[in-house]
């Protein structure tokens, strides 16, 4: 059968030939898979009928944001809940290396500044770190760092030890005296993929070396990565209360953080994890404990 | 942060910590019996490597007591990994005031020392369990005599749950094959096309 189209003048079928129905079309589409077919539907409104005016959804490579997920969806759990699930989780493990985590998520955009801190907890997570500090030997700092827990103290020998491959520390610390020589050593290539070595930038290079080392060893640094910060946040030995108090003093340094950055940055806390050194992560709502929960006795010590 | 939907899944293997092998809650001081004394503590000694019968007593470690310390909170229980495969792979159970018979008797069975077990403390008396050359499942059954633990069946909920789940696992292994037939599909076609296009090269340079 031919087409109405057929017997119109050849002018009238320019015209026309775009409303005309299109039988390639229609006669393939079927036989495509739909897998190709579902990106064209979602952009094409007409397709959905409604939704007409609804944003095209972004490509995610353009977001600007980290993806926030419905939280409706998580389920989260009360402190002392979360606590009894990791405690049964890290039985048997060494009770000195096991720790809590915290996994704060915040709302934030891809770029900008990021949180980068140090905290003081009311109940100290020892985390024994060893501190190497840079300074000329025999100076007054390198007296006050040794004296405040520095493991390693100098200038030379540190150099030589590094260059051996014996690196015996987790925070490298350096006085501002010590740098030309820190530079001609070229250490970088060696401290640098470790994240140890000195620079100004990141706040290691400090005129108060024995200062900072207490700071050190009784705080923790926590940074923000892919808007998640996390860090240790107790043993496993703590009680709810003691883990409450630490989480509080987080939260308030966090937010206290969050508002000392530039005015057009916003960044919320939009959600809190707990988790432990071997267990699974436990998304929290905010609550102490539940009627369900354990006494807090029991879900203290080891 | 990893996103939700994966991590929830993942969460819902809570359920393992709440019901399973290992899930019963031990008698405390509040509901101890004249047969069952209260539990105080739990000590597990075993070797590193599995020779010389000390699986068990890892897997019993692995598949039972995070479920026992699950829903006995407020019971300590240690572990000691050691080096001496010759060693004892043995279960301290450790019981206030005086050890239930079931226990004693099976302590007398295969005597064994752990020098590993912390000593009882005055007002509580230890009852040491070999557990050499035993499965965890044989291991958890001894336990649960010796000691008299009440297990936990899932309510009405946690069953739904743990049936939902089992779907899951069912259909994941089928859309594992459904996709693993889409790929083998695709991978063929590339694979036609590249032959294809080294005839037309063959072809054109005879």
């Amino acid at each position: 059968m031919s087409s109405y189209g057929s017997r119109l003048p050849a002018a009238a079928r320019g015209i026309l030939s775009p409303c005309r129905i299109p039988i390639r079309e229609s006669s393939i589409a079927p036989l495509v898979s739909t897998f190709q077919q579902v990106r064209g539907l979602k952009t094409n409104s007409r397709a959905k009928g409604k939704g007409k005016d609804k944003p095209v959804k972004q490509d995610r490579r353009g977001q600007k944001d980290f993806i926030q997920r419905n939280l409706k969806d998580m389920q989260q759990f009360a402190l002392c809940d979360a606590m009894r699930y990791l405690r049964a989780a890290e039985v048997g493990h060494d009770p000195s290396r096991v720790k809590y985590e915290l996994h704060v998520r915040l709302r934030s955009k891809k770029d900008g500044p990021v949180i980068r801190n140090l905290i003081r907890f009311p109940n100290a997570v020892q985390t024994e770190a060893r501190i190497c500090v840079i300074c000329p030997p025999g100076s007054k700092h390198a007296k006050d760092s040794l004296a405040a827990g520095a493991v390693l103290v100098g200038e030379q020998e540190v150099f030589d030890a590094v260059k051996e491959g014996k690196i015996e520390f987790d925070r490298c610390l350096a006085h501002p005296d010590s740098l030309p020589a820190l530079n001609k050593a070229a250490l970088g290539r060696i401290l640098g993929p470790r994240g140890l070595m000195p620079s100004v930038k990141t706040g290691t290079v400090v005129e108060d070396v024995g200062a900072r080392v207490d700071m050190l060893r009784g705080g923790t640094v926590y940074r923000e990565r892919d808007a998640v910060i996390r860090l240790p946040i107790g043993q496993l030995a703590f009680s709810p209360e003691q883990l409450r108090d630490n989480m509080r003093t987080t939260m308030d340094q966090i937010k206290k953080d969050a508002a000392a950055l530039n005015h057009q940055v916003i960044k919320e806390i939009y959600e809190v994890v707990l988790s432990s050194t071997n267990g699974p992560g436990f998304s929290l709502n905010g609550e102490f404990r539940t009627e369900t929960s354990p006494e807090t006795s029991a879900l203290t010590g080891l | 942060m990893v996103n939700i939907f994966k991590r929830m899944r993942n969460l819902r293997t809570v359920l393992n910590f709440r019901l399973g092998s290992g899930a019963a809650i031990l008698p405390s001081v509040a509901n101890a019996t004249k047969e069952y004394p209260a539990v105080t503590r739990l000590h597990l000694t075993y070797a590193r490597k599995i020779y010389g019968g000390h699986q068990g007593a890892r897997h019993f470690w692995r598949r039972c007591l995070p479920r026992l310390k699950y829903h006995n909170p407020g019971v300590p229980m240690t572990v000691r990994q050691t080096d001496e495969q010759d060693g004892p792979a043995a279960l301290t159970i450790y019981f206030a005031q005086r050890a239930s018979n079931a226990a004693t008797a099976l302590a007398a069975d295969k005597k064994v020392t752990d020098s590993h077990a912390p000593a009882p403390e005055s007002g509580e008396q230890a009852a040491v369990v070999n557990v050499k050359d035993l499965t965890y499942a044989e291991i958890w059954s001894r336990v649960q005599a010796a000691t008299g633990a009440q297990g936990v069946s899932p309510t009405a909920e946690e069953t739904q749950e743990l049936k939902k789940l089992e779907d899951m696992r069912v259909k994941s292994e089928e859309d594992r094959k459904r996709v693993l037939g889409f790929r083998e599909a695709k991978k063929d076609q590339e694979r036609m096309i590249a032959e294809a296009r080294k005839e037309v090269e063959r072809l054109k340079e005879m």
